[in-house]
Parts: C-alpha cells; sequence; structure tokens
C-alpha cells in the first residue's frame, strides 16, 4: 500500500461529530497498521467542542463543563499531546493517517514541524503570512510581513498528534472562519499571551496583507480553502517530500 | 527472566518524554504489542506497546514522571501468572488493541454522544440508515468484525458472501491468562506477488531509500511514455582538450578533469536551445523552465542519488566540474542535504562500467528527459579525409536520450541529441 510518490488520499467527510472522529480515527489507523490503506488525511470540520490533551491543565478551562454543555459544547479528554482546544464549525481539522515507520520518518517532533510547514504554505496561499514561534509548536501569523500590527502573537493554526506504532492520527486545526469568541472558553493550548485568529480575519479588508505574491485576491470559498490546504500537507507529508525548503 | 520495557526513540531531537498515563497496572496480563503506556512529549502523545506478552511485573516511572529515551518504564515477565486482583478492567481486554479505548469518555454527563451500538463505523452506520438496511444483517470485516460502508454497499448489491469474513486467530497465549479468548488481529499478509518462497532463498527487507527509488521508477514508468533515441559522438576534441590542461587544471582546481564536466556543459548549451527538453508536464499545460539545473545520477553504498548542479548555465566549464566532485565527494560521504537533491531540471547518467554500450535511463520525474552515456572506447569508425574515406581509430561514445512523448516530439528531441553532438565533436570549451 504505498502511493506514488509525492501523492496520497485526502478524503474531506464533512461534518463530524468528535465522537464520531474519534471512531474513525481509530478505524484509519487500524487500517493503515494492518496495511489494508494507504497514508492518507481526513479532512474534517466538527460541531462545537473542547478537547483536553495528555498535558491540559485544568486551569486553562475558563468555564466549567456544566456551563459548557448547557451552551451547547461538548467536552473530551483524548490521548494526544497538547493542552486544551476547540473546534467548531469554520475551522478546518486535518488527521493525518501516516505511518511514520514505512515513510523511515521516526521522528515524532518531525511530523509536526512538517505539517506546520503545510500549513504555512497553505496560508501563503492564501495571503496571510506565517511562521513558527520557538517553542511552541502551531502556526503563528507573521507579524512582520502581516501588515496589520505588533501586538500579542496571533495563533492561527492548532497542533497535537498521537502516535500508535508509529501511525499518526489527530493532527491540525486550522481556523479558516469562524466565531473566535468560542476561545474565550478556554486558554487555547494553555499559552496565556496569545491571541487567536483565523484566515477570514487576518484577511479583512481593513486589515490586508501587503500584497502576497499569488495570493488569492478573491475570498477563497471553503471548499477551495480546503483544496489548497490538502495539498500543501501532501506536499510536506507525502512519500518523497522534503521539511526543507 | 524479564523484560524491560524502554522509552523507545521518538525522534532526533527528542531525549525525553513525560509518562501521561499507565493504561495497565502491574500484575495484569498484556499481549504482545498492546499498547501498555501513553507518554507525551511537545504536542505528541505516543503509546508505547508492550515487547512481548507477560505479566507487568513492576511499573518503574510514575504518571507526570519525565524520563529520558532509553529509561525503564517496566519490566514485564513472559512466564508471569498475573496477580489475582489484577486486571480491575476486565472490560478493556477482550477489545483488540485498535478498539476505540481511546476514546475516553467525555467528561461530566456528555455521554449523549453514545459510543455503543452496533459495531460498525459512523459512516457504514449512516449509510446503512440511509439505505434502510439492518446491520445486523451485514457481514462485517473491519477491525474486530466492526461493519464498514464498503460491507453496507456490499450486502446492499447483494454480494454479501463474496467475500469471507476475516479468520480470527486464536492467541497463542497460556490458557491460565484472562485474555486467552480474546480474539487477535489478524496479522499483516505478507504479498508475495506470485511467488513461493524456496528454501535457501533471501528475504531482503526494502531499506526506505530502495523503497523510494523503487516508488519513483515505478510511479515515472506510468506517468510518462517513454522514447528513446541514441547518438553517436566522436569525443576526439574532448580527449585532446582533456590531455591538454589535464595537469594545469589538476594543479589550478585540485581535482582532476574528466568527460563528464563537458558533457554537462554541451547539454545546458543545447537546453538554451530546445526548451522542451528543459520543462515539466503538468495536468494540462508544459511548463519550459527558466532555470536549468542538472541532475547527475550517482551511485553510492546506499543505493541512487541524483544530487542537483544548480544554475548549471552559470558555471564556466571549471565550475561546472568543481559542483560536480563537491556533489560526488558528499554523496559518498553521505553529507548531501535535501536541497542538493531537490529541483532537477534535467539528468544526465554515467554509470560508468566498462562495457556499458548504450541503455536507456528512467526518467526522473517531474522532467522530461534523461541523457545516458554510454562506454567511451576507441573504435574503428570512417571518415574522409582529402576526399578520401579512411578508416580511422576514434574515442567514441554513445549517448542515450530517454524523453516523454507527452512534452517531446521526436524531431526536438533528436534535433537536441544531435546538437550536443555537434557541440563535444566541435570541441569549442573555455579551459
Amino acid at each position: 500500500m504505498t502511493a506514488p510518490l509525492g501523492s496520497m488520499e485526502v478524503d474531506w467527510l464533512g461534518s463530524v461529530r468528535y465522537a464520531d472522529a474519534l471512531e474513525l480515527q481509530s478505524q484509519a489507523v487500524a487500517d493503515r497498521i494492518a496495511g489494508n490503506r494507504g497514508d492518507r488525511i481526513l479532512l474534517v470540520e466538527h460541531p462545537a467542542v473542547i478537547t483536553l490533551g495528555r498535558s491540559s491543565d485544568p486551569a486553562n478551562m475558563r468555564v466549567t463543563p456544566d456551563e459548557l454543555l448547557a451552551a451547547g459544547i461538548d467536552v473530551y479528554e483524548i490521548a494526544r499531546g497538547g493542552d486544551v482546544t476547540y473546534h467548531a464549525p469554520g475551522q478546518l481539522v486535518g488527521y493525518p493517517i501516516l505511518d511514520l515507520d514505512a515513510l523511515g520518518r521516526r521522528d515524532v517532533h518531525a511530523h509536526l514541524r512538517r505539517i506546520e510547514a503545510g500549513l504555512m504554505d497553505a496560508l501563503e496561499v492564501l495571503g496571510v503570512p506565517s511562521r513558527r514561534v520557538e517553542g511552541r509548536t502551531g502556526v503563528f501569523v507573521d507579524l512582520a510581513r502581516s501588515g496589520w500590527g505588533a501586538g500579542p502573537d496571533r495563533k492561527i493554526a492548532s497542533i497535537g498528534v498521537g502516535v500508535r506504532k508509529w501511525v499518526t492520527l489527530h493532527g491540525f486545526a486550522l481556523n479558516v472562519d469562524l466565531d473566535l469568541a468560542g476561545f474565550d472558553a478556554i486558554v487555547p493550548c494553555g499559552l496565556g499571551d496569545v491571541e487567536m485568529t483565523s484566515v477570514a480575519r487576518e484577511r479583512a479588508p481593513d486589515r490586508k496583507a501587503p500584497c502576497v505574491g499569488a495570493a488569492w485576491a478573491e475570498e477563497p470559498s471553503s471548499e477551495e480553502v480546503r483544496e489548497i490546504v490538502g495539498q500543501a500537507l501532501v506536499g510536506r507529508l507525502a512519500r518523497g517530500t522534503t521539511l526543507e525548503g | 527472566m524479564s523484560i524491560a520495557v524502554e522509552l523507545p526513540s521518538l525522534g532526533e531531537s527528542v531525549f525525553e518524554g513525560t509518562v501521561s498515563r499507565w493504561l495497565v497496572g502491574e500484575g495484569e496480563w498484556v499481549e504482545v504489542d498492546q499498547p501498555i503506556v501513553e507518554v507525551t512529549t511537545d504536542k505528541v502523545d505516543a503509546e508505547i506497546p508492550a515487547p512481548s506478552a507477560g505479566v507487568i511485573e513492576s511499573i518503574h516511572a510514575a504518571e507526570g514522571d519525565v524520563v529520558e529515551v532509553g529509561a525503564v518504564l517496566a519490566r514485564i515477565d513472559p512466564d508471569g501468572k498475573p496477580a489475582a486482583n489484577a486486571s480491575s478492567e476486565p472490560a478493556r481486554v477482550p477489545a483488540p488493541p485498535t478498539a476505540p479505548e481511546a476514546a475516553a469518555p467525555p467528561v461530566g454527563p456528555a455521554s449523549a454522544h453514545s459510543l455503543d451500538g452496533p459495531a460498525a463505523t459512523p459512516v457504514a452506520r449512516r449509510v446503512a440508515e440511509n439505505a434502510a438496511i439492518d446491520l445486523r444483517e451485514v457481514q462485517g470485516t473491519g477491525s474486530a468484525g466492526r461493519v464498514t460502508k464498503d460491507d453496507v454497499l456490499r450486502h446492499q448489491s447483494g454480494a454479501a458472501e463474496m467475500r469471507a469474513p476475516i479468520p480470527v486467530q486464536p492467541v497463542q497465549a497460556a490458557p491460565t491468562t484472562p485474555v486467552a479468548a480474546a480474539p487477535r488481529k489478524p496479522a499483516r499478509p505478507a504479498p508475495t506477488f506470485g511467488y513461493e518462497l524456496q528454501p535457501g532463498d533471501r528475504v531482503i527487507p526494502m531499506t526506505p531509500m530502495r523503497r523510494i527509488i523503487s516508488d519513483h521508477m515505478v510511479y515515472s514508468k506510468r506517468t510518462s511514455p517513454h522514447v528513446g533515441t541514441v547518438a553517436e559522438v566522436d569525443l576526439s576534441q574532448i580527449v585532446r582538450l582533456r590531455n591538454k590542461h589535464k595537469r594545469a587544471f589538476q594543479d589550478s582546481y585540485g581535482i582532476g578533469l574528466t568527460f563528464l564536466p563537458f558533457i554537462v556543459h554541451a547539454v545546458v548549451r543545447a537546453l538554451r536551445e530546445f526548451p522542451a527538453l528543459n520543462a515539466s508536464v503538468t495536468n494540462d499545460a508544459i511548463i519550459e523552465k527558466q532555470d536549468i539545473h542538472i541532475g547527475v545520477a550517482t551511485e553510492t553504498e546506499k543505493g541512487l542519488v541524483v544530487p542537483v548542479v544548480r544554475n548549471a548555465d552559470r558555471l564556466s566549464l571549471a565550475g561546472t566540474a568543481m559542483a560536480i566532485d563537491d556533489l560526488a565527494t558528499r554523496a559518498r560521504t553521505k553529507k548531501l542535504s535535501a536541497d542538493d537533491l531537490k529541483g532537477g531540471t534535467f539528468t544526465i547518467s554515467n554509470p560508468g562500467r566498462q562495457g556499458n554500450l548504450y541503455g536507456f535511463a528512467i526518467i526522473n520525474q517531474p522532467q522530461v528527459g534523461i541523457l545516458r552515456m554510454g562506454e567511451i572506447a576507441k573504435r574503428a569508425v570512417v571518415r574522409s579525409l582529402d576526399d578520401e574515406d579512411a578508416i580511422v581509430i576514434r574515442t567514441m561514445m554513445y549517448m542515450a536520450l530517454s524523453y516523454d512523448h507527452r512534452a517531446v516530439d521526436g524531431a526536438p528531441a533528436n534535433g537536441f541529441l544531435f546538437r550536443i553532438r555537434e557541440l563535444l565533436e566541435a570541441g569549442e570549451f573555455d579551459l
């Protein structure tokens, strides 16, 4: 089950409840371990939900679980790295199911860096210059190039993964166009000094980035965003691709 | 003898991890490969599987402990008997390790999202619901017999009996263990491609590098219709040049002067005149590239690599020679970086072995052409001297061009090859 170099299956599954997505991922990981399927990326969107990673600190919840439930937001504790995060419609969530061992990449941190690189590639195309912040996994807006200002770091994508027998699960959540107020319920990723942002917010007319090469002048549709993100991730995660450059 | 479970290396930059959760307790029986502990490092949560079946004899790191790579997390006694009070969660045990046990229960009363029900994937459930199919009638072939979408569709098309259920192997564990009856994930089938192993055969697992080469070759052959064409080139002028400058070159640059930089130089000049060969094919377009980066196929201990001479058209002959020498040296000493291997626009292969008359190389995707050098040898050829045909001895080489017929037709391909020959035979190179 090896795909051609530089290619990988990307499946858009639409809106999937978090619990169902966990099950889908478990199945996908089992299939990958058994060799029934090749490497692939599952793309989904979740109804509003808060998830707690293994390193979650209860102090990073600003409201109680009961209050969240009353607001129609579910809470799950899951086996992935990272702290607490929030998913909602308008956020593109990706689950790369890769066999790192078969790829000759037994390096979980390099996997994080590759996901970051793919998202940064996609954001460049979308006209949102982005960068990494040393010591903080995830993707942040490149303030120097964004054209609108200093201030606290603005985080646009969160990353947290799990591995079972070198097969990866969980992945990233890219804020495309969602109500950022939802993040107020938590301290995202346990980072108190970080502001959450989205592609839509960064592209808002009054905050338009200075002309970024081939950036999309038109507002991209969610389908186009998925296409761009999917392709960019494949470009960094598929067999034969490199992290550098 | 107990077996140590160590924290495995999780990557180059990973030196330690935090024990986030024990999935088993002391005295509990575990199967080989069953995840026994979760370890977190940065944003990664890794499940550490049991290296052997047995009883967890002792646990050496508590939840929250930071442990170094190589540190012992637990010890497993393969011959041990589970403690009477162990296995406090018997419900977990019959499930195969890949079951959604990681889907920890939602916090608080949010269990409206029940994960139980018929053993089926959510997609399968939705498809079945839409098609009004009773899942209980569908033969599941997913992990642990779970019904998948394909199963539902197969059932719907009445072909449910076409596929036998995956056989469940009994566990070989000691019958005294509480999990003896647990079903086990079927082993990964070893593909044989129609070949039955014979006594004395040696099975050599592919290295990642071999696998990449293998994938790439298959991909290229499937993607590009290869056409081959061969030219014979007289290298006498190059031999003359080389003999004349060999020593001075060695003195000035510290490297020998081989034939390869001349070939690269001639190819680069010909590519300028035939941009169709310096191209890539996309879905519905051909991209002729401005830059010329020449890949030089190099054999190394670990296999074939193709380091790239960047902007080869901007280099002098000496510059080309030095770039090739540098790449070849680093290829042999494994010092090539990913950048050295990227972005080639045309490739030259120089197998350089005696007796290699000519042969056709496989195109290095996403390029559209590759030139393969044959053996350089003295041959008797016919030349006209003072209007008289004569048999003379010349240093000759066959060059074979493989090109992608999607992008390039015969006439330009042969024109390109002929031009390389012309340049080499004219021998006009600045040294």
